[in-house]
């Protein structure tokens, strides 16, 4: 995943977190890969909102009420992921299903999933 | 002194009242243009008749903590302008709190902590992205040392103060900063009709003597708008002519 929005949201995280910007991929973890705190994310949305002119959502973009949503669902994992994919529209099947599996390892918000979000945001605006 | 400013806009939230009008003038020759928020026509009517000889210096707006979604057209008509807040708004709910109408109460909350809250989101979201914010609650000596039938005015104020007071502890790396003010009894708004009723009475619990004017305040108000005062941040000031130092005279 290389487009010119990543790029952009790339180049506001090396900003933002002081960072080389090579070392930031689409699947780079925000918080256990890059180790943003929660006045990082305050400022990356910031940033993004001026950067793409379109308002954010925080708890939406950096998937923070995640665990509250996979306490409301279900037991499976299909429900899991059904219910997410209602909260997170912006996020595709694939991606559900990698973070489902993903969540005993720690937060699981990914550089991809800031592109996902904006992606949808400025879709919307079109 | 000479005082210096580093920004060009203030947002003055409650903008219509007589303390306001007071600042507005002192803003502008020092080269700050204010935004005054008021909630009705009349008030902007108010506001721009008081202000009459300062035209095209100043801009109105409409904003009500009780209508939320009136904050989003007031903070879009900023157009991201924006280094100075002084947060003037309060209403009136005097009631003992073992009186008090649930209802009534919430709304007053909402509209006082929640609607503040967004209100203070918006700007701060602002003011980090320009690295610079100085934002003035005034509050009240009665946030400390209420009257009875003041519990849910001081609960109001003193929720605000935190927020306040968070703002700057979190946002002060990206350049913003906060003050609190807590003035005692004022000669203006509210206040006036109860100084008016027990003028001697007062004045003998005031070891200065004297309530605090308007000039006063507004004068005080700039200094803490200025570059002057920014260490003064994440904090409350007292301006109660020692009213709330000692204990009460008989």
């Amino acid at each position: 995943m290389t487009t010119p929005l990543l790029n952009r949201i790339i180049t506001v995280l090396s900003d933002i977190l002081d960072l080389d910007p090579a070392t930031i991929t689409a699947d780079s973890y925000l918080i256990r890969d890059l180790n943003a705190e929660s006045i990082d994310l305050l400022e990356i949305a910031v940033t993004l909102n001026s950067e793409f002119k379109t308002d954010i959502d925080d708890d939406a973009i950096f998937l923070k009420n995640l665990r509250i949503y996979l306490n409301e669902a279900g037991e499976s994992q299909d429900d899991k992921r059904a219910y997410l994919a209602e909260k997170y529209p912006f996020l595709d099947q694939a991606r559900i299903r990698d973070m489902v599996a993903d969540l005993e390892a720690g937060p699981v918000l990914k550089v991809r999933d800031l592109a996902s979000y904006i992606q949808a945001r400025v879709a919307d605006h079109e | 002194m000479n005082l210096s400013f580093s920004g060009k806009t203030a947002l003055f939230c409650g903008g219509n009242c007589e303390l306001a009008l007071a600042l507005a003038p002192l803003v502008i020759a020092e080269g700050i243009r204010p935004v005054l928020s008021c909630r009705s026509e009349a008030a902007r009517e108010h506001i721009v008749q008081c202000l009459n000889e300062y035209s095209g210096a100043f801009d109105t707006c409409f904003m009500d903590f009780d209508s939320p979604s009136s904050l989003t057209a007031a903070f879009s008509a900023l157009d991201n302008n924006l280094d100075y807040l002084v947060d003037f708004v309060q209403g009136d709910y005097e009631n003992l709190v073992a009186a008090a109408d649930p209802d009534k109460t919430g709304r007053y909350m909402a509209a006082h902590v929640a609607a503040r809250a967004d209100m203070l989101k918006r700007a701060a979201r602002i003011m980090m992205h320009r690295r610079f914010g100085r934002l003035v609650f005034v509050s009240s000596a009665a946030a400390g040392r209420p009257n009875p039938g003041q519990g849910f005015y001081a609960a109001a104020k003193l929720a605000a103060e935190a927020m306040y007071k968070n703002l700057a502890l979190e946002l002060g790396s990206k350049g913003l900063s906060t003050v609190t003010l807590r003035p005692g009894y004022v000669e203006a708004g509210r206040g006036k009709p109860y100084i008016e009723k027990n003028r001697e009475a007062l004045l003998r619990q005031i070891p200065s003597r004297s309530f605090v004017s308007t000039h006063d305040l507004a004068s005080t108000l700039l200094f803490l708008l200025s570059d002057q005062a920014r260490h003064l941040n994440a904090t409350e000031i007292t301006m109660d002519g020692g009213l709330s130092a000692g204990k009460q005279r008989l």
